[in-house]
């Protein structure tokens, strides 16, 4: 077996070939090279020194948030001396800026409260619950119904504030339940419900603190739809204007029943179940959202969340491209599953990578937020392509249609209606009489004029297409990316086959594939960033930095689309090693100077760019 | 028995049962979710004397979403879009509560027409005659409520004859075009009966397209 021999040699060409790698080039990327494709996955948050074109940041799961926002309520727990459950709607309602919460409070906790929906307004200082209406406010007195019962409302309002707080405070929401007040069964009077008219006398009723009764089911429903349907975390009581919010161990109470109550169906159950585990995404979501350090990551189905102080301002967004990953890999739970087939290399398994800064989702380095977001309304505008139809084409002035002129001389005659014109002045060709072949009917100037117009709109074209062409290039490529782990990993195994090295030993194709792909995105960003770079020194150095990653990129591409001889692996292994290593040191660069270019604000655009100063036309 | 069901059923029975307010439901088709309501137009306004029709439709998930609802019959209003009939109000979206009911709607409804808010319109146009001219608008909104609401029409007191410039607000008032009266006119039909036509054809905006010039002139020949 020749192979045998070959692989030990190989085996020594490859260490020695990266020692001597190693040797020429700065320590900080090689333990990037080679190691990292059997440590990344346990690498989830790049900890320590970071780059220039890194940003530091953490990824967090929905517990780790959830941990957070229980810190906030602790804290004004803490200062309020206020139960968990009012903390939270205090908090909710503010938008989690617990300073403003704070100040307003301890200026008047009262209204506060109110305001929140914690408690219900006194009678004397707020007459009855102000209603939320913007016009026919003459109605509210016409529409209500007898079983609002606003006296007992009024009445009971102020008694019921200072019953209240005991009542709630020690429920602890996951681990006892509550038990609502007026769950023991009424005897005075049959009860209806209000919203579905039920009067059956054995139904379960319950109520808020206002003391608005309705039964579970219409409860049970009504929560269903505001937060399965509408995603909305906060529940109001269903009475018309009633401001008070449901607690979150009231929502849990009529979504999970206590094991005592009627047992209603299964499938009813589980639905609820899904309804509460939507509620507390709600408040999770509602929480990131609300922090500026936080953005909630945008892959499908992934419920991680990334903490990136350095990015929060929008004018850091000038300086810092803050690409973050959230941790999770692959495509969530049930986007695996169909993608399975793919194995356990490539897409399936990639990171999350998302812009913290801007809603696009992927890595757009080197390119900072506000350039990537214009290049990429300039190219779905699809204002070019009227552009190019400008600068092309005129249009028959019978007719309509547009035509191209290729060729020939100025009598045009159009395909569809037949009309005859001169291309020059459009006038019907009838009217030129004798001018055959030279139209002298269009005034010099204008003719001058409208010449000058094509030509610069025809060159701004070019210098689009130009930069376009380049960026939807790598942008396809990029996307052909699964073919191409797919191909690689049958490559990979051949090899195993045909030259015995391990599945660890041929882990170099896979890992320039990735580089490959890393380095096409940021190829594809460079040319809208060249796009948009003021002409000067400072452009001629990013475009020769983007030429030799561009040229190193192709280089291996080529390397990897060459077919597998077992004679040639050694060399092959060898030189791709060599390339990937050249390829990501070439990428490192163009990062690096980019990034560092932003922070010594050394880029100069010709546009003028949000966050930046106006571009100098001088030049 | 559905919860939904039962519900509207009662609201339509109670709405039935109520002789004192005024205002009915009635069915459209077999369908108890697609329903059609009126009111009579409140005393002391321009919609005094009118007859007022609401289309309703009841979603899946009512009584806990709300009802959807638009005008019938086309009301001069800054808050009711001249050309749709949507309605906004603030009971049709997000101050919705389950205890409202169809009856309160409508009730609540026959008030906006009371009490209208140009601040917060859905018809810009008419919004703007509102706050520039408040007389002005009350004339036209009298004078929809007669067309289209079999309302009294304009009152004596202004004691101006109909003859000035009748004609051409004639147009202009029942919200339609000039170009389209005028392009049926020009067909040899009386002005009168092309806007009494087209009108009731409700001839404007996005219908236009959708009726055919066909069957306005087999209206016209009727």
């Amino acid at each position: 077996m020749s192979s045998d021999y070959e692989f030990s040699d190989d085996d020594g060409d490859y260490y020695d070939d990266e020692d001597m790698v190693d040797g020429t080039q700065e320590e900080e990327s090689e333990d990037d090279m080679d190691m990292d494709a059997f440590g990344e996955d346990f690498k989830v948050v790049p900890k320590g020194k970071h780059k220039a074109y890194e940003v530091e940041y953490d990824s967090l799961s929905q517990a780790a948030v959830e941990k957070l926002m229980k810190q906030d309520v602790d804290h004004i727990c803490g200062i309020f001396g206020v139960d968990v459950s009012t903390a939270n709607l205090l908090l909710r309602y503010m938008k989690w800026n617990k300073e403003r919460l704070i100040e307003k409070y301890m200026d008047n906790p009262t209204t506060m409260l109110v305001a929140a929906g914690v408690v219900v307004p006194e009678a004397s200082s707020q007459p009855a619950p102000a209603p939320i209406r913007t016009h026919s406010s003459t109605s509210s007195s016409t529409t209500r119904r007898p079983t609002r019962a606003t006296s007992k409302l009024l009445a009971l309002a102020s008694g019921s504030k200072s019953a209240k707080s005991p009542s709630v405070s020690p429920v602890s929401p996951p681990s006892s339940f509550y038990i609502p007040k007026s769950l023991k069964p009424k005897v005075e009077e049959p009860f209806v419900c209000p919203i579905c008219f039920d009067d059956d006398t054995s139904i379960q009723t319950l109520a808020l603190d206002c003391e608005h009764t309705f039964c579970f089911g219409c409860w049970t429903a009504y929560a269903g739809s505001k937060i399965r349907d509408e995603g909305e975390h906060s529940m109001r009581c269903m009475a018309e204007g009633c401001a008070l919010v449901a607690p979150d161990h009231f929502i849990r109470s009529i979504l999970i029943p206590e094991p005592g109550a009627p047992v209603g169906d299964t499938s009813q159950e589980a639905e609820n179940k899904k309804t509460w585990d939507r509620f507390q995404e709600l408040l999770v979501r509602q929480f990131v959202a609300c922090n500026n350090n936080l953005k909630f990551c945008p892959y499908p189905s992934c419920t991680n969340t990334v903490s990136c102080p350095s990015a929060a301002s929008k004018a850091s967004l000038a300086i810092v491209v803050p690409t973050v990953s959230c941790g999770a890999r692959g495509l969530g739970p049930q986007a695996t599953s169909q993608s399975q087939t793919e194995g356990g290399l490539g897409l399936p398994g990639k990171e999350h990578m998302f812009c913290f800064g801007c809603p696009i989702e992927s890595d757009h380095r080197p390119v900072v937020c506000g350039v990537a977001r214009m290049w990429l309304k300039k190219c779905r505008d699809d204002s070019e392509t009227a552009n190019w139809i400008k600068s092309n084409t005129k249009e028959c002035s019978h007719c309509q249609s547009t035509i191209e002129k290729n060729g020939g001389c100025n009598h045009m005659t159009c395909k569809k209606c037949k009309h005859e014109f001169c291309w020059v002045c459009m006038g019907p060709w009838s009217e030129h009489g004798t001018a055959w072949y030279s139209c002298n009917r269009y005034d010099e100037k204008t003719g001058v004029d409208a010449r000058d117009a094509q030509s610069k709109s025809r060159a701004s074209l070019e210098r689009y297409l130009h930069y376009y062409n380049r960026w939807a290039n790598h942008e396809q490529s990029a996307k052909l990316s699964l073919d191409l782990y797919a191909k690689t990993e049958k490559k990979m195994e051949d090899m195993q086959i045909t030259s015995a090295l391990t599945w660890i030993e041929v882990q170099f194709m896979k890992k320039a594939v990735e580089e490959v792909d890393k380095c096409r995105m940021t190829l594809k960003w460079t040319y809208a960033m060249a796009y948009y770079l003021a002409k000067g020194n400072q452009k001629d150095l990013f475009e020769d930095n983007q030429r030799d990653l561009e040229k190193a990129v192709e280089d291996l591409s080529e390397l990897l689309e060459s077919p597998i001889e077992a004679e040639n692996i050694p060399t092959l292994r060898q030189q791709v090693t060599n390339k990937t290593v050249y390829v990501q040191k070439r990428n490192e660069i163009v990062l690096e100077d980019t990034a560092n270019g932003f922070v010594e604000g050394r880029w100069r655009w010709n546009v003028t760019v949000e966050g930046f100063d106006d571009p100098e036309f001088a030049d | 028995m559905d919860a939904r069901l039962r519900r509207v059923n009662k609201e339509i029975a109670d709405c039935k049962n109520d002789k004192t307010s005024n205002i009915r439901i009635e069915l459209i088709d077999e369908s108890p979710f697609h329903l059609k309501g009126s009111f009579p137009g409140p005393d002391g306004t321009p919609y005094e004397g009118g007859h007022f029709e609401v289309d309703i439709v009841i979603p899946e998930s009512y009584p806990f979403q709300p009802v959807k609802m638009k005008f019938i019959t086309k009301v001069y209003h800054p808050n009711i879009s001249s050309a749709s009939g949507a309605i906004c109000l603030d009971i049709l979206k997000d101050a919705w509560s389950p205890v409202l009911t169809l009856k309160s709607t409508l009730i609540s409804l026959q008030s906006l027409l009371c009490s209208p808010e140009p601040n917060d319109p859905q018809d810009a146009e008419v919004a703007k005659h509102y706050s520039t001219s408040k007389s002005s608008f009350e004339d036209t909104a009298i004078y929809w409520t007669q067309i289209y609401a079999g309302g009294p029409g304009p009152k004596e007191k202004k004691g101006k004859g109909l003859s000035r410039s009748d004609v051409r607000d004639e147009v202009a008032i029942a919200g339609l075009e000039k170009a389209h009266v005028d392009q049926f006119e020009a067909l040899g039909f009386q002005r009168s009966k092309v806007i009494d036509v087209l009108r009731r054809l409700n001839y404007r905006g996005a219908n236009v397209a959708q009726i055919t010039d066909d069957r306005v002139v087999e209206e016209l020949l009727k």
